[in-house]
């Protein structure tokens, strides 16, 4: 079994882009990707590609206009682990001897497709009833507070040190700084949880080339960094009554990458996780061992998430301040740690960073915890 | 009735009224207990294959909830929800009815209505027909 590297990564700025298609900016992140590796349209033997609500073929479509047809192309939606459930396709092509160099592309173009709330699919009795994305945070938010004492100031200073992280990443969507009480005074969505613990509606692509190591060896390969372990997991059944401030799913996937990796909790120097909502963070970073189930919120305001704190939490700016364009989400993570990794993080870099975790859990459908999550764990 | 018209029956019409008290249909599976609801077709705990129909308490216990002040169009903003636990060991979500906000810990009792949602049907057809409501006696119980 071949282990697996990480030899080139593309990302286009996440925002809104009203003047370009899904297709344009998946090739946009291709191209960058490909140049990065050093790697040719000709070298790449296979592609996965993830997006949520692109329609048909996206991958077709993208890999197209960025010059890539004939080759195995796997279309993945994932709900929103959808491009990091494509780097786990990838991966595992790799390991399993088939292929030495695989693209791996998120995107989606979401800007005008939606406005309000996202929902559960519509045939979802719960969605039926008045469910929303929101309102599921929102209600395992007011678990953690009755449990922890956890306030929303605490949830609130996640945000806005997210927010605060995504100044200093050019390709983020947020550009200002967004203080506590800004994110207090903004609109209540769903309660607790104000406009600004939530992730903005966004367009946007990342890719990563995956190379054998064999191929990592033929490329010179003194950038690469080793995907280390990719676990993938679904939601398990709601089975009796659950606490709704634990998270079983990404600890599954976690302990998968853990055991897989050799790598454990403490050994993790930063992470990105999916941020979704202000609370979501503390629900994975807790989820995944990285912090004391209840104690994230109070140990952000403390600094401990911060990039100069004892370990980095979405030094990107995460999903609530470098943007959400569902399918693309998963590959930008690892995009991330990659660039940590190599020291290319410029402002927000983390001295030192030898290994990363990247966290990706989407989706909620009625009758299991969620739908999908992966963890990647990367290393130098 | 077989297993698929039991299956459309319940979507229609989830629940019974008995003596003015509304019971959600549930799924019970025979092999292990573990309560479904909605019901399904196989059991995820242990594999067995066709449920027992059961109709949960007509009262539960708010596990958690929210106010929903941004939604879909089809909804009329702000609505209350809660995750309502059952004596079933069962966990299900019901918009609450009526404008109080909902307290953690509090007991509640089902009854019918369309809920927040703005729809034409009459309230005994679909699932969003169910909405929870405060019983005289639950205020204040149990707070975490
Ligand atoms: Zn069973």
């Amino acid at each position: 079994m071949s282990d697996v590297y990480v030899v080139g990564a593309g990302m286009t700025p996440f925002g809104k882009h009203p003047d370009k298609t899904a297709a344009e900016l998946g090739a946009a992140a291709v191209l960058e990707a490909l140049d990065d590796a050093g790697v040719s349209l000709g070298d790449i033997e296979a592609a996965w590609v993830g997006s949520v609500f692109q329609g048909m073929a996206m991958g077709q479509r993208a890999l197209g206009e960025g010059g890539i047809s004939g080759i195995p192309i796997t279309n993945v939606e994932n709900a929103c682990s959808s491009g990091s459930t494509a780097i786990w396709g990838a991966a595992m092509s790799i390991k399993a001897g088939e292929y030495d160099v695989v693209l791996a592309l998120g995107v989606e173009h979401l800007t005008g497709a939606f406005r309000g709330a996202f929902t559960p699919d519509e045939s979802d009795v719960e969605a039926q009833r008045g469910l929303t994305m929101p309102a599921v945070y929102a209600m395992r938010a007011q678990r953690h507070f009755a449990q922890y004492g956890t306030t929303s100031e605490q949830l609130a200073a996640i945000s806005a040190k997210n927010k605060r992280n995504a100044v200093a990443n050019p390709l983020a969507q947020f550009k200002k700084p967004v203080s506590v009480d800004e994110v207090l005074a903004s609109r209540m969505i769903a309660d607790p949880l104000h406009l600004q613990e939530c992730a903005p509606v966004s367009d946007g692509a990342a890719a990563v080339v995956l190379a054998s190591k064999r191929k990592r060896a033929a490329l010179g390969g003194s950038r690469a960094v080793r995907l280390a372990a990719s676990a993938l997991k679904s939601g398990r059944a709601e089975v009796g009554l659950k606490d709704m401030t634990v998270e079983d799913l990404t600890w599954r996937a976690a302990e998968e990458a853990y055991e897989r990796s050799g790598i454990g909790p403490s050994d993790v120097r930063f992470a990105e996780v999916h941020d979704c909502f202000s609370i979501a963070e503390a629900l994975r970073v807790e989820g995944l061992g990285l912090f004391p189930h209840g104690e994230y919120p109070a140990r952000v305001v403390k600094g401990e998430a911060d990039l100069d704190g004892r370990l980095p939490v979405n030094g990107s700016g995460g999903l609530l301040g470098k943007g959400h364009p569902l399918g693309a989400t998963g590959v930008a993570q690892v995009v991330e740690v990659v660039r940590q990794l190599r020291g290319e993080a410029g402002a927000r870099q983390i001295p030192g960073a030898r290994v990363g975790l990247a966290h990706c859990r989407g989706g909620k459908a009625q009758g299991v915890e969620g739908t999908a999550c992966t963890v990647n764990i990367l290393t130098v | 009735m077989t297993s698929m018209e039991a299956a459309t029956a319940m979507m229609k019409r989830p629940y019974e009224v008995e003596g003015g008290l509304v019971r959600l249909r549930a799924g019970r599976c025979p092999e292990c207990g573990a309560v479904y609801c909605p019901a399904r077709l196989v059991c995820d705990g242990c594999g067995h294959r066709g449920l027992e129909e059961i109709l949960l308490a007509p009262r539960g216990t708010i596990y958690t909830f929210t106010t929903v002040h941004q939604s879909t169009p089809e909804f009329r903003t702000p609505y209350h929800l809660c995750y309502v636990d059952f004596d079933e060991q069962v966990r299900v979500m019901l918009p609450a009815a009526g404008d109080e906000r909902p307290r953690i810990g509090e007991a509640v009792e089902i009854v019918l209505g369309t809920g927040p949602r703005l729809v034409d049907a009459e309230p005994e057809e679909g699932p969003h027909a169910l909405m929870v409501a405060w019983t005289a006696t639950g205020k204040g119980e149990g707070d975490v």
